[in-house]
């Protein structure tokens, strides 16, 4: 089965850290990134820009309505997020406790419809934008 | 700081705590490490400081007067209070408070951001001053009585309406863009660049275009500020020495900077309401697009400079326009913008240094060296002052 992976924080608390904090945070990170690519259950890794960069599109009526900013002005914000096939949430939440718990929450949730390129024995693509 | 000004309702009482807290923090902490939450440490030795600090007010006026000072009923220091400080919607109110305290109407605008700078940002008077293009001890004097102003019109530390919050924006961003600007071109001492002075102005405008997503400038300036950082690697060569924008390694920008300043403008520019920020950021994005200095496409730059000249004809904008000039219609067209500039840039460094540039292209090298070292003796940094002496020698 396919999960996602999602992981929501305070910007104002993620922008305040020091560079060792993030430094600490990557490291967990790694760790299930290298986790998963060798037990080949390793989907995605999307991180993403501050919700400073988002726009939000409603087309309530006739006319499209184009806000800046996150759909929703929420404590916490959408990070970014992982896919990750495990057979069980058992074993997600298992790979899922070496990401860092701390200073954010981690919600999997399991994928019900997925197209896209075939992870499982494509070449890998990197865009660095993170 | 912000918690504590809301705490005292009082800036001076909020920083003199906030000072003895850092004082405390540095004594303490390199021997017995940091403490589970070094923020809340602060704000409850800043706060039990105050408190001190009243107590004994309250009792040295009690002594000749029956009235006290300060209300002598404190609030209770139960720890929700310390609790609900730190939680993190408080904690960005306070700051935008703070921040909007200090650029109440009451002050003149100079006032307004010279308050921020010292307040909100934590800048030294010295800097300020630097900044300012005038002499500490006049700062002083004017952040001395923007406080009394404030203190005296007894204005409420309670949240700005709406409608306040957008007529002090402006002295908000400028407060944020001087203080980036600080750490981009520090304006004395052994460093050119202050690195922590961008971030934090990188941190404070991020939480700007949280609060007012709807304001094309606000992202302008986040945008601009991250156009520039991500350059910031490339820009002091291995001895501390400046590297031209032209000279320096393209490929160590930072890439995912630019980008993200980039898709920020484009958010901006959509509300068709251009302002100096945008079209400042919308400059750096130009020059961070050009894969090699000599693809820089100059004619956008000139007309980019000619819209931000048109609304704000300061000699400073004017200053640049005539660089973009220079690369279109060449030296002579550039000179003409740069003659009437002669006399209110006359204590700029810049101004200098870029009519030299020109002359000792021109083949003028008598006016060249004059330039140059008219330059030299208005530049306080050691980077550009090395730089200087480079480009004399090379005379």
């Amino acid at each position: 089965m396919l999960f996602s992976v999602l992981i929501y924080s305070s910007e104002d608390v993620i922008d305040a850290l020091s560079e060792g904090e993030i430094e600490e945070i990557l490291s967990h990170h790694y760790a299930f990134q290298d986790r998963t690519k060798s037990e080949k259950s390793f989907g995605a890794a999307v991180k993403l820009m501050s919700t400073g960069t988002a726009v939000t599109l409603h087309r309530p009526q006739e006319e499209l309505l184009v806000t800046d900013g996150p759909f929703a002005e929420t404590k916490e914000q959408l990070m970014g997020f992982y896919l990750l096939e495990a057979d069980t949430l058992d074993e997600a939440i298992e790979a899922v406790k070496l990401l860092p718990l701390d200073k954010n929450k981690v919600e999997i949730r399991p994928v019900s419809y997925f197209d896209g390129a075939n992870f499982r024995d494509a070449d890998r693509l990197v865009l660095d934008a993170s | 700081m912000a918690a504590l000004s809301r705490y005292f309702r009082d800036l001076d009482m909020a920083e003199d705590a906030y000072q003895e807290a850092c004082v405390r923090a540095l004594a303490k902490w390199p021997d017995q490490g940091l403490p589970d939450s070094p923020l809340s440490w602060l704000i409850t030795v800043g706060r039990n400081y105050g408190l001190d600090i009243k107590r004994k007010n309250a009792r040295l006026v009690q002594a000749y007067d029956p009235v006290p000072l300060y209300e002598t009923q404190l609030p209770d220091e139960k720890s929700e209070a310390i609790e609900e400080i730190l939680d993190n919607a408080v904690f960005r109110d306070d700051f935008v408070r703070l921040l909007f305290t200090c650029c109440h109407p009451i002050l003149s605008a100079e006032h307004q951001i010279a308050l921020a700078l010292k307040i909100v940002v934590g800048l030294s008077v010295d800097e300020i001053a630097r900044a300012f293009l005038i002499k500490s001890k006049t700062m002083e004097q004017r952040i001395t009585r923007a406080k009394k102003k404030i203190t005296a019109a007894k204005i409420p530390f309670d949240p700005p309406s709406p409608e306040d919050r957008s007529t002090r924006l402006r002295a908000v961003l400028l407060a944020i863009y001087l203080l980036f600007n600080e750490g981009y071109a520090a304006s004395g001492g052994d460093h050119h660049l202050r690195i922590p002075l961008c971030e934090e102005a990188i941190r404070l405008a991020r939480l700007l275009v949280r609060l007012f997503p709807e304001e094309p400038e606000v992202r302008g300036l986040l945008a601009l500020c991250l156009l520039h950082h991500a350059r910031h690697e490339t820009r002091l060569g291995e001895s501390g020495e400046i590297i031209l924008l032209k000279d320096q390694d393209r490929s160590s920008w930072n890439r995912p900077l630019i980008q993200e300043g980039r898709v920020l403008l484009e958010a901006a520019l959509r509300h068709k309401k251009a302002g100096p920020l945008q079209i400042q950021a919308a400059i750096a994005a130009t020059h961070t697009s050009a894969l090699s200095s000599s693809e820089t496409d100059w004619p956008e730059l000139e007309r980019l400079y000619r819209a931000l000249v048109a609304l704000q004809p300061s000699p400073v904008v004017r200053l640049n326009w005539a660089v973009a000039v220079y690369h279109v219609q060449g030296i002579t067209a550039a000179l003409d913008i740069l003659e009437p500039l002669s006399e209110p840039l006359a204590q700029y460094a810049y101004f200098h240094g870029t009519l030299g540039v020109l002359l000792a292209e021109q083949g003028n090298v008598q006016g060249a060296r004059k330039a140059y070292e008219k330059a030299l003796a208005l530049t306080l940094s050691e980077a550009e002052k090395s730089h200087i002496r480079q480009r004399l020698i090379a005379l």
